[in-house]
Order: C-alpha cells, then structure tokens, then sequence
C-alpha cells in the first residue's frame, strides 16, 4: 500500500476579492407587494441591511418590492397605523425597521412586519449582530420577514459548499469553496492541486465530506469548517466517492470500489462498521438520504441505462424499487424536503443535460432548466429553491432557480463553479 | 409588550436564539435571535513529485460513449502489451479510466473504473498477472482534450495505461 505523506499548510481564510454577483434573469407573476422604511438617521447601515433585504427576497420569486412607502408618515402611537395609506399604494405587507448600536462594534436590528388587509402586526423581531457582520444581520432579518409572510422559514442566511477549478498556464488548481446563498462571503476550505468532487454538508452545518484525488486515487475526507482538521474515512486501496450524511449526522453513505464496481454501503461513523446495501454487477452509485433517513436514493445502470432507485433501509434485502422511466438518462438525484418529489439530472432526447424534477403524484417529470449541460442541482431546505451549475465549453457557473418562477445566475469571475451543495438551516 | 434581554456577548459559533412567543393581547410573533458569527479554517494541500511511470508499457485505449466495451482497435493496442508484460513480470501498470464530461461526475468515475477493469479483465484473460495490475478512475476530472464537441468528447472516453 502506498502511503503517500502530504504536507498541510493551515492558513486562516483570507476574503477572497472574486466574489459572485448577482443577476436576475426572470421573475415571478403574481408577487406579494413589500414596501420597507428607511431610517433616516442611520444612514449607511439602514441602507445596506434593507438592500441586503430586498436582494434576499426579489430572489425568492414571490416578492416586488413598492417604492415610496416613506410618504405615509408613521404615528407617534402604535394604534394608529396607517393601513388605508398602505392599501392605496398597493402594499400587502410593510416592514418598519430600527437600529441600535449598543456599542460601537454591535448592533440590534428590530424589524416590525405589518399585514395591510388584516390590519395587524404579524412579527416584530430584533436581530443582535457585529457591526463587522452586517450582511449576515441583513440575511436574518429577511428570513424573519419572508416566514412572517409565506409561513415558510427563508434560507437567505443558509450556506453553498462548491468546487471551484482555476487554471494558470498549463496548472489546474481546485478549491473547495463556502459562501453565502447570494455569493458573498467567500471562502477556502480547501486548496489542492489534485481535483476536488462530491462535496457534502453534515446536517448541523459545522461539517462537510468531500472526494478528494490528493493521493493519486479518489477518497473521501471529512472536513471540520472551524479548525480545519481532516481525515479521510477510510483507509482503503480502492477508491472511495460520493459521501451523503444520513439526516442525523451517524452515518454516511459511500460508493466503494472493492470488487471493481461502483457499490453503495453505509459506514457508521461511530465505529466504522461497513455495511453494504447494493450488489449488482452494473454501476451503483450517488446515493443520498430521504429526509426521514429511511430510504436511499441512488443511481444505477441495471435497466441498461443510468436511472434512479429507491431502497427502503427498513428490512434487509429490500429490493430497490425504479423511480425514473422517461429517457435514458436520469441520475444524481435528490430529495424535496418533504419527500413529496425528487430532483434530478435528466438528459432530453437532443443529448442536453437539464436539471428536472418528478413529484410522487405524478407520473411525468418536469424539465425545470434550458442550457446544454445543466447539472448537479441542491435543494435548499425549505424546498423552494434550487441551486445547479451551467456548464458550456468548459466554463461552470452557479445558477440558482426557484420552484415559484424565479432564476438568477452567480456568476464567477475567477475559473469554473461547479458542483453546489445547499446548506441546512444554520439560523 | 415589553421585551428585557441581557446585553449578550456575540461571540464565535453562538447560537442563541430565543424564541419568545407572543403572550397576552396579540398575534404578534416576537423573536430574538443572535447572528452565528461562524469562523472558517482553510487548508492548504502541496503538490506531491510525479512518481515515475513505466514508460515500456505506455498505451491508450478509446470506448464509445457510455461503454466499457472493448473495440477491436483497442484489441489490437493491448495485444501488444500482453507480452511485454509477460517478458517482465516486475513491470507493474496502472490502468487509468476517464470519461467525457458529460453526464453526472460520479456516475462518471465509476463508468471510468469499468473501463479500466474491462482493460484488466482483457489482459488477465490473456496470461497478464493481478498483481501486475492497477485499476484507478479519473472519471471526466482529467480531459485530455478540452471543448465540449464530439471530437474532444471521443478523445476524453479513454483508459491510460502508465
């Protein structure tokens, strides 16, 4: 066995200047109209929280954000808020925020949200962040004020996890990469010279799992965000890939290599049991959880063609029962959050590659995206949004659709992103 | 409604979120919650020396889009190798499968693995030992040629044998 020694240099993250933007390509029908205040003596900070705010929200595709909401004058006393001067500007819902600064390096951020037709105050939440922070207070205040009007928790203040490839003269480095869901705040979690493939959060976030070549052969590491520290899951001489952690964090699924073929078992991280859930001579592979953790998904090429199978992990020897029909190609699949649909690859009939999805009540999939090679597609946890990678003549970007209509772009201004992994909720 | 919270020490990986549900009166819902202010460490993994390879054996053998079948070219390309391997059974090879981009990564690298095991199985059911043998995949992480057209794709479907 070779054992190959790799020197690990331990930096602390720098913020990188190649940060993603955002761009909105298309949007929704029939949006809820918002309007914010300004606060008139906080001027800067004001203004950058509310534009963080409206950013997050406009990208949920359900959102239109009313200008001049600053014309109706607010009370002196809280009984007397001015919904009809609301209603005549079409508002559904208004936003009144205010700033603290205890001191100089922190801050509270209290917004109160207003429902115009029921004439009531539905929210009224206060944020405390660093002053240094004030993105991430933005992003918590808009998750706040999007559950306050839809009843579902927003995922402004959640995580992406890709890889980014960049290529200097004939030399190709690879970065395992985190940022916000608007592309800001980016950092390194890993620099390699060797590709980086299949990253994968841990489901409280403090985590990720990853296919790393650094050793000349493909293996999965385990990666802690706040030290740093790695170690690969098993010590092995045939490759190991596409890690997926089961939803409470105990187990991770893995495709291993050891008779030739690509076969998916479950190692218990605990005490690393193996315990192998396919045997079939085909390719097995990609595996990822449902959101109760009692059944896998994954891809398999046993009708002849890469196509999706579920397996219920209740029971030995279950058999894995065929999701996909339709085309020939249907693979890296993943669940909604409430398990009532899955979404995948798909290639159509002129060989393009599109991010689809098929819901459990209907026998027909739904082509969600339009590029040539679409891939990898990430749900978000609150299972409105989803983000994929555009890859044409060798150049990726982000792309992040919503199931309400929706799609915008990160573009990167540095190499190629690829391969996305939405974060759970962090907040 | 009066809310009293302490002034709170925003520090690294707090996460504090209180909850505090609307009593008396109204619908209201009033919340506090503390930014996670969470640090993030990076690592750095250096170049490893190219190991040296087995120059006598070089060869590469091409497939058909997702297939690991064998072509009667690629036949004719490992036939060759069969005896410099069996005149030189210290002569260890790795068998490198690779794949074009399209399609899923993972599904891939294990399309890529099933080439360079049917490249094995050819060469061990023609005298070649196991334990001259290495089976890796790349899958589509390494073209060797780049552009997104029939002519790279046929060039990237390969098994590399080093």
């Amino acid at each position: 066995m070779t054992k190959s020694i790799i020197s690990i240099f331990v930096f602390f993250s720098v913020f990188s200047s190649a940060e993603l933007l955002l761009e909105i390509t298309q949007g929704s029908d029939n949006p809820i109209n918002l309007g914010i205040y300004e606060i008139s003596s906080q001027g800067n900070e004001d203004t950058l929280i509310k534009n963080i705010i409206q950013n997050d929200l406009i990208r949920t595709g359900e959102i239109k954000f009313i200008e001049g909401v600053d014309i109706v004058p607010l009370p002196e006393n809280d009984q007397e808020f001015n919904y009809s001067g609301w209603k005549l500007l079409g508002l559904d819902y208004v936003v009144i925020p205010s700033i603290k600064s205890p001191d100089k390096n922190s801050i509270e951020y209290r917004y109160r949200v207003f429902d115009v037709s029921r004439k009531r105050e539905v929210r009224s939440s206060t944020v405390f962040g660093l002053s240094s922070n004030l993105r991430q207070v933005g992003h918590y205040a808009s998750d706040g004020i999007y559950e306050a009007i839809t009843g579902i928790e927003g995922v402004a203040s959640t995580k992406l996890l890709y890889v980014n490839e960049i290529s200097f003269r004939d030399e190709k480095s690879y970065r395992l990469m985190v940022s916000d869901v608007d592309g800001y705040n980016e950092r390194t979690l890993l620099n390699s010279p060797e590709p980086i493939i299949s990253p994968a959060w841990s489901p409280k976030g403090d985590k990720v799992a990853y296919v790393s070549f650094e050793t000349g052969i493909a293996n999965v590491y385990i990666q802690d965000l706040a030290t740093g520290d790695r170690e690969s899951v098993l010590e092995q001489n045939t490759q190991i890939s596409s890690p997926a952690w089961s939803p409470d964090g105990k187990y991770l699924s893995l495709t291993l290599y050891q008779d030739g073929n690509a076969e998916i078992y479950i190692l218990r991280l605990r005490d690393k049991t193996l315990t192998r859930l396919t045997n079939h001579y085909s390719i097995d592979t990609e595996a990822i959880w449902s959101p109760r953790g009692n059944k896998i998904l994954f891809t398999s090429g046993r009708s002849g063609s890469p196509q999706l199978y579920e397996i219920s992990l209740r029971g030995l020897r279950s058999k894995p029962k065929r999701i996909t029909f339709e085309g020939t190609y249907n693979a890296k699949g993943s669940y909604l959050p409430d398990a009532n649909g899955n979404i995948f690859v798909h290639r159509a009939k002129s060989g393009s590659f599109h991010i689809a999805l098929k819901y459990k009540k209907e026998n027909f999939i739904r082509i969600l995206t339009e590029a040539r090679l679409d891939e990898s597609p990430s749900v978000a946890p609150n299972g409105n949004m989803v983000v994929y990678a555009i890859s044409e003549e060798n150049k990726a970007k982000l792309a992040i659709l919503s199931l309400n209509g929706a799609r915008f772009v990160l573009p990167s201004s540095q190499g190629v992103v690829r391969e996305p992994a939405w974060s759970g909720f962090v907040r | 409604m009066v809310i009293t919270l302490n002034k709170q020490i925003i520090s690294k990986l707090t996460l504090l979120i209180i909850v505090i549900a609307a009593a008396s009166c109204s619908s209201v819902r009033v919340t506090n919650e503390s930014v996670v202010e969470e640090g993030v460490r990076g690592v750095t993994i250096s170049k490893k020396a190219p190991e040296t390879q087995a120059i006598l054996a070089n060869a590469t053998v091409y497939f058909e889009y997702d297939s690991s079948r064998l072509t009667s070219k690629s036949i004719q390309t490992l036939r060759g190798l069969i005896s410099v391997l069996q005149n030189n059974r210290s002569l260890n090879i790795v068998l490198e499968g690779h794949a074009d981009e399209r399609g899923t990564r993972e599904y891939n690298l294990a399309l890529g693995q099933r080439r360079a095991e049917s490249v094995a199985a050819y060469l061990l059911s023609n005298g070649v030992s196991r334990n001259q043998l290495k089976t890796i995949s790349y899958g589509e992480e390494r073209p060797a040629a780049l552009g997104s057209n029939n002519a790279s794709w046929a060039k990237n479907r390969r098994v590399e044998i080093k």
